[in-house]
């Protein structure tokens, strides 16, 4: 069991992970699930006329994706596809150009029925330092894969 | 020719808490799965679901309105899917709140692939004046 240890501790940093957003980027988000049309997320006139912006913005879902994709890589895919969460509220738009930063922080652990439910806090910054996200993520790590209680 | 628009124009003091909508279903291809990986430059990225957005596809179906923006959203992940599979959705109106004087409605959705796997649920917060936001950020 030796080989599967991981330890997590309150306080602990995640690795960060940076993301440059592309409109090609974009549209490749938008065109893998079928959605080839003018949308605000793709076209610029569309964007003027739904969201009063003068360009395109990057779907919320897509910062979703990035933080999966930091959990995941922190906790393990064995572990975060299939107990993993994150909840992100959206600040402000993410724009194609725009470099990202998604960081994390262990904010708590618990004893679940089935593991330990380790709790990180989540922050998206642009390239400004502007917040344009924030929420949190956790997964449960079996009790298996963790130190012995003393 | 264009098609008749026969979708219900939102009325969201009627909007009932709890309306489920019929259930959605479409084959992950692994075309799919290539493109999404692409666009979110992951080469592991196990959740292409969630750029089907399916939470809020069949209200889409059923409503008009003057767009959305998200808001919020939370994803939780119980098994990636697989290439191939039939995946049925199963959506509904979570929830819906007036905050600042903005209308939300909140979307909840649960995947299942054609074998009984769970795949993923997703809960999304709309905005329902998507002008908002060009008023807030401007250009």
């Amino acid at each position: 069991m030796g080989g599967l240890e991981r330890n997590y501790q309150i306080g602990d940093d995640v690795p960060s992970l940076v993301k440059q957003v592309t409109q090609e980027a974009i549209n490749l988000f938008e065109a893998s699930a079928g959605q080839t049309g003018p949308s605000q997320f793709t076209d610029e006139e569309t964007a003027r006329e739904t969201l009063g912006t003068t360009g395109t913005v990057a779907s919320g879902r897509m910062s979703v994706t990035f933080a999966i994709e930091m959990l995941r890589k922190y906790f393990g895919g064995d572990v975060f596809n299939h107990t993993g969460m994150v909840d992100l509220r959206f600040l402000r738009p993410v724009r194609p150009g725009d470099t990202i930063t998604f960081s994390g922080k262990i904010t708590d652990i618990s004893r679940e029925a089935n593991g330990s439910k380790v709790s990180v806090e989540i922050k998206v910054q642009n390239q400004k330092g502007d917040t344009t996200g924030v929420g949190k993520g956790s997964a449960t790590v079996p009790n298996a894969y963790l130190p012995a209680e003393e | 020719m264009v098609e008749a628009d026969d979708r219900v124009l939102l009325d969201w003091d009627a909007l009932e808490v709890g309306e489920t909508f019929e259930k959605y279903e479409y084959v992950l291809t692994q075309e799919m799965i290539d493109t999404y990986r692409k666009g979110v430059m992951d080469t592991e990225a196990g959740f292409p679901t969630v750029s089907h957005k399916v939470d809020v596809k069949q209200y889409n179906a059923r409503y008009r309105d003057d767009g959305s923006v998200n808001a919020r959203c939370a994803f939780y992940c119980y098994g990636p899917p697989l290439p191939g599979k039939r995946l049925t959705v199963t959506a509904w109106i979570a929830d819906k709140y007036l905050r600042r004087g903005k209308n939300f409605i909140v979307t909840e959705a649960i995947s299942v692939d054609e074998d009984g796997r769970l795949i993923d649920r997703v809960i999304t917060h709309e905005l329902k004046q998507p002008s908002e936001v060009g008023k807030k950020w401007g250009g």
